[in-house]
């Protein structure tokens, strides 16, 4: 997993937390699906799986070699290829 | 008083236990086939309960009611358009939050319905309380709380889904939007009334403000000002909230789940972790995954091939056995040959369909039931995606090495058309047992293990380039993963068996006739003489091109039926086992990589025309044709030039 110094309240991808932190969603980027009308790429999907800007996500795990994320949203545990993942921006929770 | 029938269908997320209750209701008079002109199963029950005759359907397990997949589709038209009475919705209640996400969209198709809220034991175990009643007041609709793999609540079910379907559809709560949304649905649902469509009226105008493709692009066919008048809505409502429509009603569904979940749902997490997390995290850790994902593979196959194989032998024996009492009835003329080809025809499909295929599908539904087929797809994932495929494809994959039939009806769990077409092609180029025959018994017997192992890595190499290939060529997106891992649970014996038992009988429906016309066309072939003038119209391709005796074009054609024919019947023509005597080492490698890809055999195209349809098969057959053809020749010139 990448290890890069995070600041307060900066917008990363979902990619970039550790195992165990939690980040809070604040947008979907790219995956408009083509054209007009064709809005059904993969922000919608992510959506209906559950982030929603505001949600939090707790990243469990990391699977190797650039593997899925294993993650907790909503109650629910989810595996998320990274190339999703990375789509996905938090902003990092405080430790607490 | 004659019984009165009434239609329900089973609707639900993945993963929540639906085929469990589908299988505890409907016992043993199941019908599984295709969706009309799809590809995606479809799977219906009948039941006789006091004075009903309750016809069950199991729709397709899905995510929301969006347009992403087939089954969605599929899915939700199939609720608007033929109206069953009741619509039974399966809820996990372990994972209450995103199953309501789904319970209130099915809500806005405005069908009479029933929540199973199922799952309850897991639940608890994770320490969840639901307060049933207050869920069933917030959202106006019957709720049921079942345990259906040990059968809890199963009759209260059914009493309740009587009740509905006799007092008629209840409306149930509306969902509202915020003000500003709910406005321009009221002025969309004004233009809306005045068209006949199928879908009710205010589902039609949320779906067009979400932009919906399949709903957008019907409405701009009955009514084009509609779909404008609506498009500049949803531009409306972007501009005021600075995110896209789609993603405001979605963010706004959830959040009036999460209100609901809120007051119904309390969480005590339990002090120690269960055994199941555990489990979870033994199966999914990044170094130890690996090994145990190796091993349960490993005897998998082990028991499927040894097993099967014993059991096909035993079948085989038993059968040929009767070989002398029908030539002994017909003789061993014209007649007594040609039903003698369809008995060989019964045999090859019995000796495949019900060793091999049956213990295989009880595995992979123990697999998938149990929760660890989404573990390995997590562990694989990386690998797979340098093929274009995620995760899941790998076991159909490895499968493939034991027999490419079960692996082709494994695809099944690939998500959408395109990765199951995928997954599809690429098992097939895997060589199977049969094949490793040939590849043994010609190439390692007079060759040497180096070569053998050279055909396997170039294989490989081409199967990877192939899949790379097809990746590209497909139109569509490639899928990402996305999938839940639920709680490990004891798969429910009785549904995997009862899945087992009606896949195989679909299996043997559309492979057995296919098997056995294959074989009595190829016998009557023989018996016409027909073969040798083939061998002499395919020797362009066979003599000229591959280099090969003559011989070998009827050998390949038997091949078809079985691979490993191939091999028996050109030791069989030739007279002899020692292959050294007729073929050079180049005929050798070249013939082996002709039988390593030249066609699926018959069995695994009825599994084929099972998964993808009558088109794709046809594709790949031809495809396979041309490309094995085409490089055994390339190979026979490159060989030549190497070895002497």
């Amino acid at each position: 997993m990448e290890q890069r110094k995070i600041s307060n309240g900066q917008e990363v991808p979902l990619t970039w937390l550790r195992e165990g932190e939690v980040g809070i969603v604040s947008s979907i980027r790219g995956g408009y699906g083509r054209g007009h009308g064709a809005r059904w790429g993969a922000e919608k999907r992510l959506m209906d799986m559950g982030f929603t800007p505001g949600t939090e996500v707790l990243v469990v795990k990391s699977a190797p070699f650039r593997g899925p994320l294993e993650v907790l949203v909503r109650g629910t545990r989810l595996a998320l290829g990274r190339g999703l993942a990375e789509k996905i921006f938090v902003v990092k929770k405080r430790d607490v | 008083m004659s019984k009165r029938k009434i239609t329900v269908a089973l609707a639900g997320n993945a993963n929540v236990g639906k085929s469990v209750i589908f299988n505890q209701l409907t016992g043993l008079h199941q019908h599984i086939g295709n969706w009309p002109g799809k590809t995606v199963e479809k799977a219906e029950g009948t039941l006789y309960y006091k004075d009903y005759v309750i016809d069950i359907i199991d729709l397709p397990g899905i995510y929301s009611l969006s347009t992403y997949s087939l089954e969605e589709l599929i899915s939700r038209r199939y609720i608007a358009v033929e109206k069953p009475d009741v619509v039974v919705n399966v809820v996990d209640a372990s994972a209450l939050e995103r199953n309501l996400f789904f319970t209130i969209q099915l809500m806005e198709l405005e069908a009479p319905m029933v929540i199973a809220l199922n799952q309850m034991d897991i639940a608890r175990k994770k320490g969840i309380l639901i307060d049933v009643g207050k869920l069933e007041e917030l959202l106006g609709i019957p709720i049921v709380p079942t345990i259906a793999i040990k059968g809890v609540g199963l009759t209260q079910l059914l009493d309740k889904i009587i009740e509905v379907a006799e007092k008629g559809r209840k409306r149930c709560v509306e969902i509202k939007y915020g003000k500003e949304i709910e406005e321009r649905i009221a002025k969309l649902t004004e233009m809306i009334k005045q068209i006949n469509y199928h879908y009710p009226i205010r589902y039609t105008a949320i779906k067009l403000l979400e932009e919906d493709k399949e709903i957008v692009e019907e409405i701009s066919k009955i009514n084009p000002q509609i779909a404008s008048f609506a498009r500049n809505l949803a531009t409306e409502i972007e501009e005021i909230h600075g995110h896209p429509c789609p993603s405001v009603m979605t963010s706004e569904r959830y959040e009036k789940v999460t209100c609901i979940v809120r007051e119904v749902q309390r969480i005590t997490p339990p002090l120690k972790p269960s055994i199941e997390e555990m489990l979870h995290d033994l199966t999914t850790h990044r170094i130890l995954g690996y090994p145990i994902m190796i091993i349960t593979l490993l005897s998998i196959f082990y028991t499927v091939f040894i097993f099967g194989g014993y059991i096909s032998e035993l079948l085989n024996g038993i059968f040929y056995g009767f070989e002398s009492s029908i030539s002994g009835i017909f003789g061993v003329g014209v007649v007594g040959s040609l039903i003698w080809s369809i008995m060989e025809g019964v045999i090859a499909g019995v000796t495949i369909a019900i060793p091999y295929i049956a213990p295989f599908y009880v595995i992979l539904y123990m697999l998938e039931d149990s929760g660890y087929l989404c573990r390995i797809a997590f562990l694989m994932d990386s690998l797979m995606h340098r093929m274009g495929l995620h995760g899941k494809a790998f076991i159909p994959i490895i499968l493939s090495y034991g027999c490419n039939v079960p692996a082709c009806l494994g695809c099944r769990i690939m998500e959408t058309e395109r990765e199951r077409l995928l997954a599809v092609f690429v098992t097939t180029l895997i060589p199977c047992a049969a094949r490793t025959v040939i590849i043994l018994g010609l190439v390692g017997r007079f060759l040497g293990i180096e070569w053998v192992l050279a055909l396997y890595v170039f294989d490989l190499i081409v199967i990877f380039l192939l899949g790379r290939l097809a990746f590209k060529a497909l139109p569509g997106e490639p899928a990402a993963l996305i999938m839940e891992m639920p709680t490990y649970r004891i798969p429910h014996l009785k549904t995997v068996l009862k899945q087992t038992f009606f896949r195989l009988t679909e299996f043997i429906k559309i492979a057995f006739p296919l098997i056995i016309a294959g074989s009595f066309i190829i016998k009557s072939m023989e018996v016409l003489g027909l073969l040798e003038i083939i061998s002499t119209m395919l020797s362009p391709i066979t003599v000229a091109w591959l280099g090969l005796p003559a011989i070998t074009g009827i050998t390949l054609i038997f091949g078809i039926l079985r691979k490993e024919l191939t091999l028996i019947m050109l030791s069989t023509l030739l007279g002899t086992m020692d292959f050294s005597i007729i073929l050079t080492p180049t005929q050798m490698i070249v013939f082996t990589i002709v039988t390593m890809f030249y066609i699926p055999c018959i069995s695994t195209i009825a599994a084929l025309i099972k998964e993808v349809g009558w088109k794709n098969t046809l594709l790949i057959t031809v495809f396979e044709i041309v490309f094995a053809i085409t490089l055994g020749g390339v190979a026979f010139r490159i060989l030549t030039l190497i070895i002497r």
